[in-house]
């Protein structure tokens, strides 16, 4: 399978003037199309530190972040800006929609960033919500929404533009059991529909779905686990 | 546009600020569409009073002497008939000259009397001031002896109430004589200009004036002169003074010359002088204006930090970021500069309607000023909305997510 996106000994070192945290230490990990991988460790390892990393939201102290292949340390913000919105969808523990937007708004959002023109956009927008099991709450704003809601149209925002991988920070943090069951059972069917999925999680349901399973403790990749897929 | 909703939507999420944050451009703009429409239409209405008796006119009087350690304040007779005929002849930007005599007499018709201004002028005096006749007509120059007058409204109704003055006698009163004239014209109601009140003023044919009533010899009260242009004024006045300066000896206190053009200019640049002091005010208040629309902007990029962490994280980049805060300045003193104009203009009309209408002001409210004014507060909201919008796009994205 191709490679999405590697990591080549990663370090990500927090400068607090006394003390430098290091939040990774060398990590090395390259992630396949159709992979459905999970991070797990405990608190403070550096899961979303290592997130972000891959979704180019930050950048490492040291090493280098292939995406396709290409060197982005070098990139410009509008390139990074640019990658974000076309090739990586982003789930995050606190859904993290814009409060003022529509559900169908908020995920019209990362295609008007792409140019994408009205018509065109609102169709997707109603497809993906009608995916995610929304297509009766389009109009409603976040907080009209429960919580699971909220987290399946960030799921639905994450797949606006087609991106090549999908990556999600404790999706399930803050959802119940039956919101979490089911956006467990939406990553399976986006697993499924050969989509990449990259989660942080906690949940052993989640867990057990997945194709790898990567262990993070203190900074460093303690244990990969291949499952037959 | 999309980002036009976006802020837009994000200025309503937000009125009550909104509007604050755009009283101070509000308040500027209003100033200074209010000084420019009231200056100018202050402008224009002294300007065309100035002018309504004709354009280009020269009036050169006699100086005064006197006045000081006891002396009674006296005229000069210094002016006379031939320098009447010089200034027309020997002056290039001089078009036309005239002598006038002048008094002040008691008019009466039947049992009533009144005061009033004589002007023994010839009939070139109608091609160098735009006398307006309401009713009846001048006298041409084979009138010059007769015994016709034309006189002032003011004067008509003291002397004959609703009656048509047209054809009635009245006699002008000098000493123990009395002289009688036919009224053959109406002055047209005009109001004081340059110094000259057609509505008090009794106009006769200058040798009738001459020879009959002053019984002067060639002396004259003033002269009126016009020159060819208004560009011409200037020299006009240098040739006259020149001419003066040389005859009296190089006593330049035997006379005064009062150009109508020195006037207007005195005029224009007093109200630009008025002008420039408030649209300074203005412009304090605009700055001022602009530095509560770049607090509001920081105070907003702070609070929507969280936002511009999400945004940057579905790809949005700093610069989209920072046209989006751009847009959304520039808006709002936009939207101040629309208000105020508005204002601006409702305010010049409010206070002609209170105060100027006496006067015959008007507002003038000329395009460029619009344009100035919305040109002017969109560039506030650029100038500072710049460095909020720059703090916006210089948020890391990660620092932004976790901001709560
Ligand atoms: N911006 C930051 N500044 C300083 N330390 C940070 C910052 N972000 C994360 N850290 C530290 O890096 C370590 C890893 O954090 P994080 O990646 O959030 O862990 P996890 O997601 O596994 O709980 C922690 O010790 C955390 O305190
Ligand atoms: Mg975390």
């Amino acid at each position: 399978m191709k490679e999405i996106v590697r990591l080549e000994n990663v370090w990500k070192i927090y400068d607090m003037g006394e003390v430098k945290i290091e939040a990774l230490r060398g990590i090395t990990l390259e992630i396949r199309e159709g992979e459905y991988v999970i991070i797990v460790g405990p608190s403070g390892s550096g899961k979303s530190t290592l997130l972000h990393i891959l979704g180019l939201l930050d950048k490492p102290t040291k090493g280098l972040v292939l995406m396709e292949g290409q060197d982005t340390s070098k990139m410009k913000d509008k390139k990074l800006a640019h990658l974000r919105n076309r090739k990586i969808g982003f789930v995050f523990q606190s859904y993290n929609l814009l409060p003022r937007l529509s559900a169908l708004e908020n995920v019209e959002l990362p295609m008007i960033y792409a140019g994408v023109p009205p018509r065109k956009r609102r169709k997707r927008a109603l497809e993906l919500l009608e995916l995610v099991g929304l297509g009766n709450r389009i109009h409603h704003r976040p907080n009209q929404l429960s919580g699971g809601q909220q987290q399946r149209v960030a799921v639905a925002r994450a797949l606006a533009n087609d991106p090549v991988f999908i990556l999600a920070d404790e999706p399930t943090g803050n959802l119940d059991t039956k919101s979490g069951e089911e956006l467990l059972k939406l990553f399976r069917k986006l697993h499924e529909m050969g989509k990449t999925l990259v989660v942080v999680t906690h949940n052993l349901e989640i867990v057990s779905e997945g194709t790898r399973v990567i262990r993070i403790k203190d900074g460093m990749i303690e244990s990969v686990e291949r499952r037959g897929a | 546009m999309e980002i036009l909703k976006e802020v837009t939507r994000s200025l309503l999420s937000n009125k009550v600020r909104t509007f604050l944050s755009m009283l101070g451009i509000v308040i500027g703009v209003t100033a200074v569409i209010m000084v420019m429409s009231l200056g100018a239409g202050m402008k224009e209405s002294v300007t065309k009073r100035l002018t309504s008796l004709g354009s280009n006119i020269i009036l050169v009087m006699p100086g005064i002497v006197g006045g000081s350690g006891g002396k009674i304040a006296q005229a000069l007779e210094s002016l006379q008939e031939e320098d009447v005929k010089d200034i027309e002849s020997m002056c290039p930007s001089v078009k036309k000259a005239i002598g006038l005599i002048t008094g002040n007499f008691l008019i009466q018709h039947r049992d009533k009397n009144t005061r009033a201004s004589v002007y023994a002028a010839p009939s070139g005096i109608f091609q160098i001031l735009n006398l307006k006749i309401s009713s009846g007509r001048s006298f041409s120059e084979d009138e010059e002896e007769k015994n016709v007058a034309i006189i002032g409204q003011e004067i008509a109704y003291n002397l004959f109430e609703d009656e048509n003055p047209l054809g009635k006698k009245i006699y002008i009163v000098q000493g123990g004589r009395k002289l009688i004239f036919e009224i053959i014209g109406v002055f047209a109601k005009t109001g004081n200009i340059l110094m000259l009140n057609p509505d008090n003023l009794i106009l006769i044919p200058y040798n009738t004036g001459k020879y009959k009533l002053f019984q002067s010899h060639k002396n004259v009260s003033m002269i009126l002169a016009s020159s060819f242009s208004p560009e011409a004024a200037e020299s006009a006045v240098m040739e006259i003074d020149h001419l003066l300066y040389n005859k009296f000896h190089q006593q330049e206190n035997y006379y005064r010359i009062i150009s109508q053009e020195a006037i207007l200019n005195v005029v224009s640049e007093s109200v630009s002088i008025m002008n420039l002091v408030l649209l300074s005010i203005a412009a304090v208040s605009l700055v001022v204006g602009g530095i509560g629309i770049m607090n509001i902007m920081l105070v907003s990029v702070v609070e929507r930090t969280r936002e511009i962490g999400i945004k940057m994280a579905i790809g949005a980049s700093r610069t989209r970021i920072m046209i989006e805060f751009l847009v959304e300045s520039i808006m709002i003193t936009f939207l101040a500069g629309a208000i105020g104009i508005l204002l601006g203009i409702l305010g010049s009309n409010t206070i002609v309607s209170a105060f100027g209408k006496a006067y015959g002001l008007k507002p003038v409210i000329n395009p460029l000023s619009l344009l100035v004014a919305f040109g002017v507060s969109a560039s506030v909201g650029l100038f500072f909305g710049l460095y909020p919008a720059y703090r916006a796009s210089k948020l890391s994205p990660i620092e932004a997510l976790r901001y709560e």
